[in-house]
This record gives structure tokens, C-alpha cells and sequence, in this order.
């Protein structure tokens, strides 16, 4: 590569020009090697098997927690009336949230042109499908009698007994299988020309034939190309509101209650945020130790992470708002009920998990101002499992808390999960890593064609050609990661 | 007597329970023994039984000794639901908790299915009657032929009516003495005392007559006398509002009655007698005051308040050292005060406690059992093992009896130690009478065949007789229904009458045998002379009573009235001394006198006196079945044997104990929250004075029209602006085809009516009898038996843990708040039933996703237990959390927390289904009887008639706190009670529910010096 | 169908090949790019994808479906919940919306395969793995007689390789 210059002094003085350098990947020359290198992370190792098989156990666990709580009958749970919903509502959430920081990088960060989203958004989406079909077994397995859950779909039947719209819950169903639909289909559109290249670059005869399968034919030309970039442009843009809609659908569950606690008109807002937010936090989860175990480091660079940890840090920002404007409405809207239940939050019977939620969604997260912390992928990857800690509890403070301490104080109570819950709790996370550790071996796990985007093309002279605008001709000065080359 | 139809109607009933439990409670039911199907009762005139059609058998309950008339409901052949008799003069239609809980009684799991026969390896093995008969023939037989027949004994469970006689007169027959006629419950004391200033054992008491009602230590509404009676008098007192009594309750702890006094005078135990000699003159206020620890100044105004009020009702019901000469005291006090024939009323008596033997006779009978001279021990219906105290050592005493007899129906803990088992019928299933009132004879006929191969014992004891050729010519009668019927006023056709009515007139025979006279064999110590550092205070539990309610389910789920706690003991501690002990509520507390020593958890109370422990009797059962055995402690196990000196009365407060913070600790089992209102005004009270003003019409907070108060535009009807709307009542914006069944002029007419209930919160006492009713009614299971706790909380084996998760399924419960007293002074209990309140603008409606809960256009809050998937967001979003999850399979007989063991599933109302593992239920405002009642009058050709029917709960309250009807139509009552210028809504301020639950602000009646407001 | 495939290493050779063959008028061409470049975008035709139209019909049913089922099943069967209005169109908004969105992208999906014409069984002739690995290629369709001419062009462009395919 000819084009590649030295910076000179005073961009070194300015430091690291994160805006340019994130969508800069010095590390990667050719076509070539983009293909090659992404193919060759779909080699299965000792240690993937190691891990696919603990994830299967903890799935195993969880769904014999709930075939015991089937038969028994929902008691085994550690319900207390009034507390209604449990554990099982909280994961639900949890997980749907989860799912939004997927489609956010690669829908909405699509449409905003931000570079960094190119080579992490393709894990990033993978892991919004899973979490969504996580998410998607609570609802049915927190019901009293889940062989009905079919009766929640809106399916044609003699009796023209329908779902009653105008229940939030509905609404559920509607957003996540929307939402479920919509994701994976704008996974798999992406996944297109990989799978194209992998076919044409996969040695292995019988998976070839998959990815020949799989790419239905895809055959990079003129054409195809310019549908596909009308098409997925089309689909980020219905994936933007869908990804707000959804988790505002979500807080309605709460919001649309006359329960003090989640009687609020922020829940929307507060609630996207607090989704995007725990998203970017499994995301950092999740994409630290593939870049690690995959040798990826040079196509998800520092940079990338630097960037996703400002987002991180200003949707933390938002949430810690959102917490303060809660306290504040509580306080000035002057219904005791709501003040009464306010101080039991946070000081009351409920005060350990409030704080546990603060500290980890406020107060660790202000760290990432610092840009020593941001680049350390170490310190990351401890903070993201903090977030995941404290957007959990966020949920079983918002609604164990408000249930047990309604208007009514004779039927105020304590709340405590048993060891179904949390065997189903860790169910949850065996079935989302089994898919997860399933998805990172078979598929592409950074996007092939869209990192060719942004690698330099192979020019014939090194000068600009006439008619060609040619991306990515000055490097900006990137201070690790060309060390962390391997 | 309609065979043909029974079996149908037996397999529809099944098939009905079926379908309740989802479809998986099946064949375990099918155990029906086929006597039910021979056997339809054919004693209503002329028999109508029609298959499920209900008949209605006036009967008397034989639950406690005041024998009140309750209807059988039977259908199929099963008497499934007690209801209170309306034309019977002590409780008019009412029936308390432990009445309705008869029928579990009568279908307990743990009856004798049989006679039993203790065999040579000392088991007790089933036998047949004939054998059983024979081996008691023998023994009589011995008994007589040694000579020995005088020195036998019979201890029958008191009751009123012709038994005793026909006993005694059986006993005469076999040269056997006459029998003790025992009530651990009754106050002997007072019944001596009665006799010796009126002559009468139990004057009516006129509260309505009363200006002032003060009571020593008397619980005139939980186990004191005939308490139905009392609370229906004492509620129509309370009714009268402004000129209603001042009540003043003086005692060491505030039980149910004292929670439902104005004023809580907190005395030491023992220093009652003093109070009411200053009371009386007799003796000087300062030195009652210095013995009871109360301040000069209040006894001062409560003496002048006395003599103020004409004319006053003063009462004592206190089992100490020295009751009689307290009641005598308090007798010669209402003498003074001119109560004698206004408000004690001689000449109404209550003859039901007539007859009972003293406690004292009983120890001596123990005794002489010790003394090894009873040669043959007969026992029926008591268990004096359990209800006198171990320092009585009856079981050692029972050791020296060389044969005893049992006609307990249940294997409690005197009959595991007898020999030979002849199990008696339930009160149900047998024939009898009774005499509440002169001239008045209640009858008592079975409902239904013997659910068991069980017989009366005056059945028995005829057969008996006639085997014995000497006496069975005085036995000539073939069974005891037509000895009763003999010996009946009026004879065959008049006693054909009174079983139609349950009562007639006249007087039942009675026992012409000499009543022993025994000395009173030892004297209570005064209770300040005992060993200790705190006063002992054991009291009769609301509902187990003498603990013969402790194996029905109903009664052990039953929150205690004042504490709130069930399947559990505890012992109630005054917070002053809690902080001393340094003990909070769940400490384990030992109680420890020089009898024995109990351990349980405290409760720490407001409402006891603060050198004062208290403990509930009726708890702490060795025996008695899979619902008693095991649960809680029985504090008689530290009680001294003593009486009262005069009376001979057992003294339960005579001692006191060392109290002692062990350490352990154990969640009290209590359906309570948080006892305080926090200001929410979900019971609401007024003072005398705020309600004068509200009645003339002055400028109070309640003045002001705010939306949904009961004289918004939106009444009559009470229904919500959006839901009348809905409903066509208001200006509609609705298109009249999308009204459907909603719009006034459909067919169907549904939506010209809005069923709606007031609760007067001046009348309710907090007696619980609503919630038993409920339960009965509705099929709802008790969720917390020791044996349904496996996969509960981890608790296998221990009871409460379902209540400790809060799922008690109690469709309408009784909030009991305190108001006041956080100082430690007096303090106000208020009682709230709380139930669904059918809101107009329900909030728990919109959020079900399956239209399993909706809004029924005669205004019903309708709950659709087959369409419910159970995502229980409608109990999330009910402000009243008056919803209720199926957490277990409680209809499904598989499972091990099934709520009807054989046979109690009998007990199940055939209009109400079961409800499946995993749904929602709640309050239905007992539909099964508005259609019940409309179908009934569109059959008839007519309109349903004002008041024509009413809920469960309504029908069974003592205090007649509750009614129910249709809001939409003036002329019914709860259209009028409705506009009443107390009512108020719960929460409507705050979320503009609508509810169509009306409640009427309590009255209260400060002390005459006190200042306004409450 | 017969033409001439043309394998090219360098981007702005492809780039001029195609200018170049565009004026030798030798037929139909198309371009292969393992990456979509805006060099390559314009260059065989302006005429915007019509996948748009496929969008906004499926978004348009989509919406109405949302609110007419929930509507016409209040008033086939009526019943009050909250005493609310039987059919309360700003719940049902909701329901549109999603339904909106739904639609809307698989309909959007449905277009991409039918402008795309994916998917398809078999390659079609003149396409080559390296297509979608590293080179770009570029495909005239033109008889036997100019095949000569487009084989020169591309030569003179760098193709690295060119071979007649039919």
C-alpha cells in the first residue's frame, strides 16, 4: 500500500484522532486477507467445545428448574403476593434490553454513518437475535398456565375469541415478534455476501455446500449490489423507531399500571436507555474475548472500543438522569403513596439492591471518562460485567420493590426468589450462549464485505485515478494498535 | 324418597368438581360410600328433592354450647353449606365462624371410618359394630355384676335439650350415676353467679338498651356465652350511631371485644374484683388503682361516667382466683345502676348453658379415676386430656381406669387412650333438640346419611339398653328420633312442624337425676402470690375455642381476629416490655412456671397490659388429625390446676410466669402487612360530634361532591362515568351496535341493574365470620396444612409456610389497622373487610391480554377462571390486591398440597367450580346466587324482588355489617344505605376506581370529657 | 448466452475497462465486486432501485391491517374492560405500528429478491470465485464475432485474466 503516510507533528501533538482513526483498520492490506482471516476463525477449537458444553448444562438445569415448576405449579417460585411478577419479568426485560444495543449499532449507527460500527456490528446483531429469543421464553414460562400461551397470538379460531388489544401485554407480543422477525431477517440479509465469500473461499466440502445454500446464489454483481444497499438501508431504517418502539412497548407493561413505582411517563425514554445501555455492556462482554481468541485485535481495534465505551458512557449518563428525575417526580408530585414507596426503595427494605443498581450504572461507569480506562480492555471487560450486574438489579428495583409496597398496607410484603428462579435465571444464559457459541463458529463473526468497504481497493498506480474517490488515504496516528498486530 | 334421582345428581356433582379442578381431579372423589345414594333426608314437607336443587333442613349447631339454629343446605344427599336460621331467637339468621366450620367437621379426613377395639398388642383396630356392641355389653355386664355400676362415669360434651335426660335416665337404668355435662368454655363463675342473683343461668343482654357498656375482662364477642346472640344485640347498639352505647372494655388484654371498645382500660390480671368493688363503692379507688395499676383518674371518670349513664351495662367474664365474687360484684353493680330487666334481662334467658358441671367436678372425677375407683369411664364429645391442664395429669389418671369407653368421633388425644371406640354421628347426621330459651325448643335433625360407618350414641346406648333384658322395657322407643318424638309437646304433628321452622315451643324433658354436689377439691392461689415476673394470661382462642375446632382447616387458617396469626401460637408481649427483654415479634419466647414450661414465638402488642404475657388455647394438639397434630403449643401445659373458690370454676388466669428470650427465632405466620393506615383512609372513622355535623349538614371534608363519593351524579348505580357510559346510563358516544348485551334496552335487561354491597363499619366487630362463609361458598382452599407445605419456602412438613409467602386465598379478609397509641396509651382498632370492589373503571380489566377478566353489564367485575392463562398482571394492577393466584394444584388430588382430603372435597359447593392449578380468582360477589336468584324469578314469571337474596358473606354476618344487592334499583336497601351520608369509597380519590363496594365511616365515642376527633 | 468474463486485480482498472467497453458497444455488461465501491456505482446505469416502492406498499398494509383487526373484533364482540370505550383507537395505534414495521421489511426483503432475482440455484455463467474473494470482473455478453474486441479491451485494461464463457 503505497497511499500509507506518516502523519506529521502536530497531528501527533493533537494525540489520537479518534474520529478518523476508527474507521481507519491499518492492520488490514488486502481483500484477501479479509477473507482469509475471517474464514479462519471458523475453525472449532478444544476450548469453544469446552465452553458450548457448559452453556448446554446451564441450559439443562434451567429447563429442568422449569419442567419441575410446570408440574408443581408456579409456588415453587418464590412468588409473594402482591409481588406478582418475579425474577422471571426482570430476565425478560434484561434480555430484551440486551437486544437493543445490537440493533442500535447496526441500524441506527448505520444510518448515522458512524465507522466504528463496521467490523463489531455484525456480533453485536447476532447477539440481539439470541437475546430476543431469550427473552422471548419468559413471558411464557412466567405464566400460570404456559400450554395457553397461544391464546396471547392473535390466531383465527370458530369462536372469534381474540386477544384484548388493549392489554399491554399484547402489545408485547406484537413488539417482540416483530422485533424478533425483523432483527434476524436483517442478520441474514447482511450475511448474504459473506456467506457468498465463504462459499467461494471455504475449503471444507461439506460446509461449503451450506454456505452455497445459504447465499442463495449471491453472486457479488453490479446489480445485486445496488438493490441490496437500497434494501438494507430500508431495513435499518424500520429497524431504528422498531428498536425504540419496542422497548417503550416493554415499559408500558409498567408504565400503563397504576402501581406506584412504575406509574410514570418517563418509563419510555428511561427504559430505551437503560436497554441501550445494558447492550453495550454485553456487547463489550461479548466482543473482548472473541477479539482476543479469534486474533481479530487488528479489525476490532482499540479505537472501536474507545468509541463504543463513549457510548457506553453517555447512555450511563442518560440512565443516571433518568434515576434522578424518578427520585425528583416521587418527591415533588407530592402523592404520599408515591414518596412512601420512594423511601422504601432506596432506603427502606429495598435498599441494598437500589445502591448495587447505582453503583453500577452511575457511579463505575463515569471511570470511562477517563481515555487510559477506555483503551484497556481489561477494565472493560470488568465494568461490562458490572452493567450487566446493575441493569439486572435495575429491573428488580423497579418492579419487586413497587409490588410488595403498594397502596394498600395491609397486603405490604417481602420478596424473595427460590432455587427455581435462579436455576432458570442461569438457564437463560446457557441457552443464549449455546446459541451465541454456536453463531461465532458457523458464520462470519465480522462482516467480510462490509470490512472490504473500508479497506483501501488494490489501485493500479498509486495516484488518484480519475472518477475514483479513494477512502482512507491518511492514516491517522494510532498509538496501540499496530503493536497489537499478531 | 327419590332414589332415582340421587346417583344422577352424585355423578353431576363429581362431574361438577371435575370440571373445577381443570379436568385433573378425577377419580380420587370417587370413593362415594353408597349409603348417600339409598338416602335423601325426607323430612321437608312435602320432599321435593330434585337433583341439584338445594333443601334446606333446619337443624342446631352443636359447635359450642349456645346452640344456635342453622339450615342445613343439602343437595344430592350432601349437606355442603351451614347458614344461620332465621327464625331461630338467638342468632336470627346469623352464624358465627366456628358454626359454618361444622360440615368440616362432619367430612374430616381423620373421623373413625368405624368402631374401633384396642386388641391385645394395645393398637386400636376397626371392628364391627356388632362386635363393638358386644365387648360393651360384656363390660357393662362385669361392671353391674361386680357392683361397681354406681362408681362408673360418663363426661358428655355439654348440651342443652333432651339428651342430658335421656342419659341420665339411662344411666339410672344401669344403676350408674348421672353424667357430667361438660363446656371447658363456660364460664362457670358468672353461670353461679347468675343463678344466685337472677336464677337464671344466662339473662339476656339488651346492649341495643344500653347507654353505657362497660365490661370487666368479658368477651361478649369471642367465646364469652352465646356470642352470636351478644354481637347481633351489641351490632344493633353500635347501629344507632350518635345515641348508640359508649363501650369500655377494662382488662388486661384487648381481645376482639376490647378492639371493639372506645376506651381500653389496661389492668394487672387479678385486680378485676377490685375495680369493680370501687366501681361499686365497695371499696376506694385508690387502692383499685394501686392494685391494677391503672391511673386513679380513669377509674375516677369511668365510676362517674356510671352513675352518669342510665341505664349502663356492666359485665365480667374473668377466669380468676376469685370470678364469682367479681361476677356477684358486677351483678350487685347493674342492680345499683338499674340494668336488672332493661338491660339485663332475667326473664329472656339463655337456657342453653343450663346444667353444666363445674371444672371442679371434672378434677374430682379425675381423681377418683386416679384413686383407681371407676371402673368403666364413658366419654362423649370432650377431651379433657387436651382441655385440662397437664399439671391435672389426666393421662395417669386414665391409666388407672381398667376399661374406657370413647364416643368421640375423632381420634383426639382422650380417645387414643381408651379401649373401646363406639365413634358417635356428627351433630349433622343425628337426631336431637335443644333448649335455648323457655318455651323454646330447637330441633336437630341430620342433613344427610352418616358420611361414615359411625352411630349416635343415644342410638347405642338403646341398643344396649334393649339387650339388657332388665331395663328394655324402659326402652321401648326403637330409636332416639322417636323417643324425642315421644316425648315431644304436641307430639308426632307438632314436631313434623317445628322441624320445618327448626323451632317450637314448649319445654324438652328434663334429667330429673340428683346433681353430685362436690367440694371444690383446691383453691387458686391468688395470682400475685405465683412464682414469676410476668402475669399469665391464657385465653380461649376465637376459633378453635376449647381446641375442638383445631382439626378444620377453615378454623386453622382463620387469622386470629386480633393478632392476625394462624396455624401458629405466639405470645402476645407490651412493647415496653418487649424493649426490655429486648425482644421483637418472632423471638422465641419461653414461658416458664412451676408446672412446665412453652416455647413460642412473641408478639409484640399494643393491646396488653405491660406486666402481661398472653397465650390463645385451643393450639398445640399431640392428636386429633393431620390439622391439629403438631401445630403451635398448648400453653395448659403450664397452667396450676386451681378454681375459683365459690364457683369452682377453673381459674385460667391464675398464675404467672417467668418469661425468657431463648434466643431462636421463627416468622410469625400472620396475613398482617403493615397495621398502620399510613394515612391512606381506607378505614375511615368519625366522632359522635363530627357526625352530628355531617347529618345537619355542615361544612365537613366529606361535604364537598368529589367523583365517586356515594352523591355524585353518577348514582344511583354507582357505576363510573366511562362504564355508564358504556352501559347507555349517560350521554352515550358510543355507537348503540357497539353496546351489544351494555346497551339499557338489550333483551337481556342485564344492564338496567349494578350489583353493589355496603359494609357499615360501625356495625362490623371483626368477628371473621364473613370470611368463613366465603370459603364455604366459594370452594376456597386452605392453603397452609402442615402437609401442604413440601415445596413451599422449604418448609416440609411445618404449617404457615404458603401464609408466610402471603398466598392465603382469602377472597374477602378483615384488615384489622390500629390507630393511635404509638405512645404507648389507648389506641383504636379498626376493622375493614376488604373484598373485590367491582370497580367501575377496574383497573385490573384492560391489562388481562385474553379478556379473562371484564366488566359484566349488570356491573360485575367478571373473573374467567378457564380463560385465564395466569400472567396475574390484573392482580399487579389492583390497588385493593384483592386478587388470588392458584400458586399449587389445590383441586387436583394428586398433589400434595390438595385442600380436600377425602372426604372434605364432599363439603365442595356444586354451583362453584374448583379452580385448576395457575389461574386468577377473586370475589364474585357469589354470582352463583344473583343468577341463581334471576333465573329463579324469570322460572316464576316475575322480577327479582328487592333484598330476595344476598351474598354469602351478608347472610352470615353476626353483626349485619354487611349488604348487597342492586344499587341501580331504590328499593333495595343498598340503594338507600348507599346515599348514606358516611359512605365513602377506598382509593377513590387517589384512582378514580368506581368501586361498588360502599363503606359507612366507623362511629366513635370518645369518653364524654375527651376532645373531638379520633 | 455467451460472452467474454474479465478478471481484474486493481480497482481502477476495472473502473476503465468498463468505460472502455462501454463505448465498444459489444452488449450487455456487468461488473462483479466482492464489495460494493461508489467508483463502480454509477457507472452502468442512474436508475435508482425500485425496492423503495416494495417499502412503502408493505409499510402502507401493514399500518391499516394494525388497526382494522383490533377494531372490527371490538365491535364483532363488545365487552367493556375499565369501562373504556369497546373500540379505543390509541391502544390500537400501537399494534399498527408494529405491524407497519413488519410488513414494511419483509416486504422490503421480498423486493430485494425479486429486483436481485435471489434466490438462485446455480451460478450463472461468467462468474468466478475470486469474485467474491479479492478481484473484480467484469461480463460482456456479445456474440462470437466482437469477442475479439471486448477480449482486446480488457487485455489493454490489465484484466489478468479473460476468457470466453457460454
Amino acid at each position: 500500500m503505497a497511499t500509507v503516510t506518516r502523519p506529521d507533528e502536530e497531528v501527533l501533538r493533537l494525540g489520537p484522532n479518534i474520529p478518523e482513526a476508527n474507521i481507519q483498520l491499518p492492520g488490514v492490506e488486502k481483500y484477501e486477507q479479509v477473507t482469509r482471516e475471517i474464514q479462519r476463525t471458523l475453525y472449532p477449537t478444544k476450548l469453544w467445545f469446552a465452553g458450548l458444553s457448559v452453556a448446554i448444562i446451564c441450559m439443562l438445569i434451567g429447563l429442568g428448574a422449569w419442567m419441575w415448576q410446570v408440574y408443581m405449579g408456579l409456588g415453587v417460585a418464590g412468588y409473594s403476593p402482591p409481588v406478582m411478577w418475579g425474577v422471571y419479568i426482570v430476565t425478560f426485560v434484561f434480555w430484551v434490553g440486551i437486544g437493543h444495543a445490537g440493533t442500535l449499532i447496526s441500524a441506527i449507527l448505520y444510518l448515522f454513518r458512524a465507522g466504528f460500527r463496521t467490523t463489531i456490528y455484525r456480533a453485536a446483531e447476532a447477539m440481539t437475535v439470541f437475546a430476543i429469543m431469550t427473552a422471548g421464553l419468559f413471558p411464557i414460562l412466567h405464566l400460570g398456565r404456559p400450554w395457553k400461551f397461544f391464546w396471547l397470538i392473535p390466531y383465527p379460531n370458530w369462536r372469534l375469541i381474540w386477544p384484548q388489544f388493549k392489554s399491554p401485554l399484547v402489545w408485547d407480543v406484537f413488539a417482540i415478534l416483530t422485533y424478533l422477525t425483523v432483527s434476524s431477517t436483517f442478520l441474514y440479509i447482511g450475511l448474504l455476501p459473506d456467506f457468498a465469500a465463504l462459499r467461494d473461499a471455504e475449503p471444507r466440502p461439506l460446509r461449503k455446500h451450506i454456505y452455497g445454500v445459504l447465499s442463495l446464489g449471491w453472486r457479488n454483481s453490479e446489480l445485486e449490489w445496488r438493490h441490496f444497499a437500497r434494501a438494507y438501508l430500508f431495513l435499518a431504517a424500520f429497524s431504528t423507531p422498531l428498536v425504540l418502539s419496542v422497548h417503550s412497548t416493554v415499559s408500558f407493561d409498567f408504565a400503563m399500571a397504576d402501581t406506584p413505582g412504575w406509574h410514570a411517563t418517563l418509563f419510555a425514554p428511561y427504559f430505551v436507555a437503560g436497554a441501550i445501555f445494558s447492550g453495550i455492556g454485553m456487547v463489550f462482554t461479548i466482543i473482548i474475548p472473541i477479539r482476543r481468541w479469534f486474533h481479530l485485535k487488528h479489525y476490532v481495534t482499540l479505537n472501536h472500543l474507545d468509541a463504543a465505551a463513549k457510548l457506553c458512557l453517555f447512555t450511563s449518563l442518560v440512565v443516571g438522569t433518568a434515576y434522578l428525575t424518578e427520585f425528583f417526580i416521587g418527591w415533588i408530585g407530592g402523592n404520599s403513596m408515591e414518596q412512601s414507596y420512594w423511601w422504601n426503595r432506596v432506603f427502606g427494605q429495598w435498599w441494598w439492591a437500589a445502591w448495587v443498581m447505582l453503583t453500577c450504572n452511575c457511579v463505575l461507569p463515569l471511570t470511562l471518562f477517563v481515555q487510559r480506562l477506555r483503551r484497556n480492555t481489561t477494565w472493560l471487560f470488568t465494568l461490562s460485567i458490572f452493567i450487566n450486574l446493575g441493569m439486572w438489579f435495575e429491573r428488580f428495583v423497579i418492579f419487586d420493590p413497587s409490588l410488595s409496597h403498594e397502596f394498600e398496607p395491609w397486603q405490604w410484603t417481602r420478596y424473595a426468589p427460590t432455587y427455581v428462579d435462579w436455576a432458570i435465571l442461569l438457564g437463560s444464559f446457557g441457552w443464549f450462549t449455546m446459541w451465541f457459541m454456536l453463531f461465532i463458529k458457523n458464520f462470519p463473526v465480522v462482516a467480510i464485505s462490509e470490512v472490504k468497504e473500508i479497506v483501501p481497493p488494490p489501485l493500479r498506480t498509486p495516484h488518484p485515478v480519475e472518477g475514483i474517490e479513494v477512502t482512507g488515504m491518511r492514516l491517522a496516528f494510532e498509538p496501540e494498535t499496530p503493536g497489537e498486530r499478531d | 324418597m327419590s332414589e332415582n334421582s340421587t346417583p344422577s345428581g352424585v355423578r353431576r356433582r363429581e362431574f361438577l368438581k371435575v370440571l373445577g379442578a381443570g379436568g385433573v381431579a378425577t377419580a380420587a372423589i370417587g370413593c362415594s360410600s353408597d349409603r348417600v345414594e339409598k338416602l335423601i333426608p325426607y323430612l321437608n314437607h312435602p320432599d321435593e328433592t330434585v337433583p341439584m336443587v338445594s333443601n334446606y333442613y333446619a337443624s342446631t349447631c352443636r359447635e359450642c354450647s349456645a346452640g344456635c339454629g342453622v339450615l342445613l343446605e343439602t343437595r344430592d344427599g350432601r349437606t355442603f353449606k351451614l347458614e344461620g336460621n332465621p327464625d331461630h331467637p338467638l342468632n336470627r339468621g346469623a352464624l358465627c365462624a366456628r358454626g359454618q366450620a361444622a360440615v368440616q367437621g362432619l367430612y374430616n379426613p381423620d373421623r373413625y371410618r368405624s368402631p374401633m377395639v384396642r386388641n391385645r398388642s394395645g393398637q386400636l383396630v376397626a371392628a364391627t359394630w356388632d362386635q363393638a356392641l358386644k365387648l360393651m355389653e360384656q363390660k357393662l355386664g362385669e361392671v353391674q355384676k361386680g357392683g361397681r355400676a354406681g362408681s362408673t362415669l360418663f363426661l358428655n360434651r355439654h348440651e342443652s335439650g333432651s339428651f342430658p335426660a335421656f342419659l341420665d335416665e339411662w344411666l339410672a337404668a344401669n344403676g350408674m350415676p348421672a353424667h357430667l355435662s361438660v363446656d371447658p368454655l363456660a364460664d362457670n363463675a358468672v353461670i353461679a353467679a347468675n343463678r344466685q342473683s337472677y336464677g337464671v343461668s344466662w339473662p339476656w343482654l339488651a346492649f341495643s338498651a344500653a347507654r353505657l357498656i362497660v365490661s370487666i375482662g368479658a368477651d361478649f364477642l369471642d367465646t364469652w356465652g352465646a356470642n352470636v346472640p351478644q354481637q347481633l344485640e351489641f351490632a344493633d347498639a353500635r347501629a344507632r350511631l350518635a345515641d348508640a352505647p359508649r363501650f369500655v372494655y377494662v382488662g388486661p388484654r384487648r381481645s376482639l371485644t376490647g378492639c371493639n371498645a372506645d376506651q381500653w382500660i389496661a389492668c394487672r390480671p387479678g385486680s378485676e374484683l377490685a375495680i369493680a368493688n370501687a366501681l361499686l363503692g365497695k371499696g376506694s379507688v385508690n387502692d383499685a388503682a394501686t392494685a391494677s395499676d391503672v391511673p386513679v383518674a380513669t377509674l375516677q371518670a369511668l365510676k362517674t361516667e356510671l352513675t352518669g349513664a342510665r341505664p349502663a351495662l356492666v359485665l365480667s367474664g374473668v377466669a380468676g382466683s376469685d370470678a364469682m365474687e367479681l361476677a356477684l360484684a358486677v351483678n350487685e353493680l347493674n342492680r345499683q345502676l338499674g340494668a336488672v330487666g332493661t338491660t339485663v334481662q332475667p326473664d329472656r334467658a339463655i337456657t342453653s348453658f343450663d346444667g353444666i358441671a363445674t371444672d371442679a367436678d371434672v378434677i374430682a372425677a379425675v381423681e377418683a379415676m386416679r384413686a383407681g375407683q371407676v371402673p368403666l369411664l364413658m366419654i362423649r364429645g370432650v377431651n379433657p386430656v387436651f382441655t385440662t391442664p397437664k399439671a391435672a395429669a389426666v393421662v395417669d389418671a386414665l391409666k388407672k381406669v381398667p376399661f374406657k369407653v370413647s364416643f368421640s368421633s375423632y381420634p383426639d388425644e382422650t380417645s387414643e387412650l381408651c379401649d373401646l371406640i363406639l365413634p358417635d354421628h356428627h351433630a349433622i347426621e343425628s337426631w336431637g333438640d335443644a333448649q335455648p330459651m323457655a318455651n323454646v325448643i330447637a330441633v336437630q335433625q341430620p342433613g344427610m346419611a352418616p358420611v361414615y360407618d359411625t352411630r349416635q350414641t343415644a342410638d347405642v346406648l338403646i341398643t344396649l339398653a334393649k339387650a339388657n333384658a332388665g331395663i328394655a322395657a324402659k326402652f321401648a322407643a326403637p330409636n332416639y328420633m322417636r323417643w324425642l318424638i315421644d316425648r315431644y309437646p304436641g307430639g308426632t304433628s307438632a314436631f313434623t312442624l317445628a322441624l320445618e321452622k327448626g323451632v317450637g315451643t314448649g319445654a324438652v324433658a328434663a334429667s330429673t337425676a340428683p346433681r353430685r354436689a362436690t367440694a371444690i377439691p383446691k383453691t387458686a392461689a391468688p395470682i400475685a402470690q405465683t412464682a414469676g415476673d410476668l402475669f399469665l394470661v391464657v385465653y380461649p382462642s376465637c376459633s378453635l375455642g376449647d381446641g375442638s375446632g383445631a382439626n378444620k382447616p377453615w378454623l386453622q387458617e382463620f387469622p386470629d381476629p386480633v393478632t392476625k396469626i394462624c396455624w401458629q401460637s405466639w405470645v402476645e408481649i407490651n412493647q415496653q416490655t418487649a424493649v426490655k427483654l429486648g425482644v421483637d415479634t418472632g423471638d422465641i419466647l419461653r414461658v416458664e412456671t412451676a408446672q412446665g414450661a412453652v416455647e413460642a414465638p412473641a408478639y409484640v402488642f399494643m393491646g396488653i397490659q405491660k406486666d402481661t404475657v398472653a397465650m390463645a388455647f385451643g393450639l398445640g394438639h399431640t392428636a386429633y388429625g393431620r390439622y391439629a397434630a403438631g401445630v403451635g403449643v398448648n400453653p395448659g401445659d403450664v397452667l396450676p390446676v386451681g378454681f375459683d373458690a365459690k364457683s369452682g370454676s377453673f381459674a385460667w388466669t391464675a398464675t404467672r410466669a417467668k418469661v425468657t428470650k431463648t434466643g431462636a427465632y421463627t416468622p410469625i405466620v400472620t396475613t398482617e402487612g403493615s397495621a398502620r393506615q399510613h394515612g391512606r383512609g381506607i378505614a375511615q372513622a368519625l366522632t359522635v360530634r363530627e357526625l352530628a355535623d355531617l347529618a345537619a349538614g355542615r361544612v365537613t371534608e366529606h361535604a364537598e361532591a368529589m367523583p365517586g363519593m356515594p352523591n355524585t351524579e353518577y348514582l344511583p348505580g354507582l357505576r363510573s362515568p366511562m362504564a355508564a357510559d358504556a352501559q347507555g346510563v349517560v350521554s352515550s358516544n358510543i355507537k348503540h351496535k357497539e353496546q351489544g348485551m351494555y346497551s339499557p334496552d338489550h333483551w337481556s335487561g342485564m344492564a338496567k341493574r349494578r350489583w353493589a354491597m355496603t359494609v357499615d363499619l360501625a356495625r362490623c366487630t371483626g368477628c371473621q365470620a364473613c370470611v368463613t362463609a366465603c370459603y364455604a361458598e366459594n370452594n376456597i382452599p386452605t392453603v397452609a396444612a402442615p402437609y401442604q407445605e413440601s415445596h413451599t419456602a422449604f418448609l416440609h412438613g411445618v404449617a404457615g409456610g404458603n401464609i408466610l409467602k402471603g398466598r392465603e386465598m382469602n377472597w374477602i379478609r378483615l384488615e384489622r389497622y390500629w390507630e393511635g397509641g404509638e405512645d404507648g396509651g389507648d389506641f383504636e382498632a379498626r376493622f375493614v373487610p376488604m373484598l373485590c370492589q367491582h370497580c367501575g373503571n377496574a383497573p385490573c380489566e384492560p391489562v388481562c391480554p385474553v379478556y379473562a377478566t371484564y366488566h359484566s353489564p349488570d356491573g360485575l367485575n367478571v373473573q374467567v377462571y378457564n380463560r385465564c392463562v395466569g400472567t396475574r398482571y390484573c392482580s399487579n394492577n389492583c390497588p385493593y390486591k384483592v386478587r388470588y393466584f392458584n400458586w399449587f394444584g389445590y383441586g387436583e388430588p394428586a398433589r400434595p398440597q390438595y385442600a380436600w382430603p377425602e372426604r372434605l372435597s364432599w363439603q365442595l359447593n356444586p354451583d362453584v367450580t374448583v379452580r385448576g392449578k395457575g389461574v386468577m380468582e377473586k370475589c364474585s360477589f357469589c354470582v352463583q346466587r344473583i343468577r341463581e336468584a334471576e333465573h329463579r324469578a324469570k322460572a316464576e314469571g316475575r322480577e327479582l324482588r328487592p333484598d330476595e337474596f344476598t351474598t354469602s358473606c351478608a347472610q352470615a354476618c353476626p353483626s349485619r355489617a354487611i349488604t348487597f344487592g342492586d344499587a341501580a334499583d331504590n328499593d333495595w336497601t343498598v340503594a338507600k344505605l348507599a346515599l348514606d351520608k358516611r359512605g365513602y369509597h377506598v382509593f377513590q380519590e387517589q384512582l378514580n376506581t368506581f368501586p361498588a363496594v360502599v363503606y359507612l365511616k366507623k362511629v366513635n365515642h370518645p369518653a364524654p370529657a375527651a376532645p373531638a376527633g379520633v | 448466452m455467451q460472452g467474454i468474463v474479465g478478471v481484474f486485480r486493481e480497482l481502477d482498472a476495472t473502473v476503465d475497462a468498463v468505460h472502455a467497453l462501454k463505448k465498444l458497444r459489444a452488449g450487455n455488461i456487468d461488473i462483479y465486486t466482492p464489495a460494493p465501491r461508489h467508483e463502480l456505482e454509477g457507472i452502468l446505469t442512474h436508475r435508482p432501485s425500485i425496492v423503495r416502492l416494495y417499502t412503502l406498499i408493505g409499510g402502507l398494509a401493514g399500518a391499516t391491517f394494525g388497526y382494522w383487526i383490533p377494531i372490527w373484533i371490538s365491535d364483532y364482540w363488545p365487552l367493556v374492560v375499565g369501562g373504556k370505550p369497546v373500540p379505543s383507537w390509541v391502544p390500537y395505534t400501537i399494534i399498527s405500528f408494529e405491524l407497519m414495521v413488519l410488513i414494511g421489511s419483509l416486504a422490503t426483503v421480498a423486493g430485494l429478491f425479486i429486483t436481485a432475482r435471489v434466490p438462485r440455484i446455480t451460478m450463472t455463467v461468467g462468474y468466478d470465485e475470486r469474485f467474491s474473494n479479492a478481484n473484480f470482473g467484469v461480463w460482456v455478453e456479445c456474440p462470437p464475432e466482437k469477442q475479439a474486441g471486448v477480449t482486446e479491451t480488457m487485455k489493454r485494461h490489465g484484466a489478468t485474466e479473460v476468457r470466453g464463457e457460454r
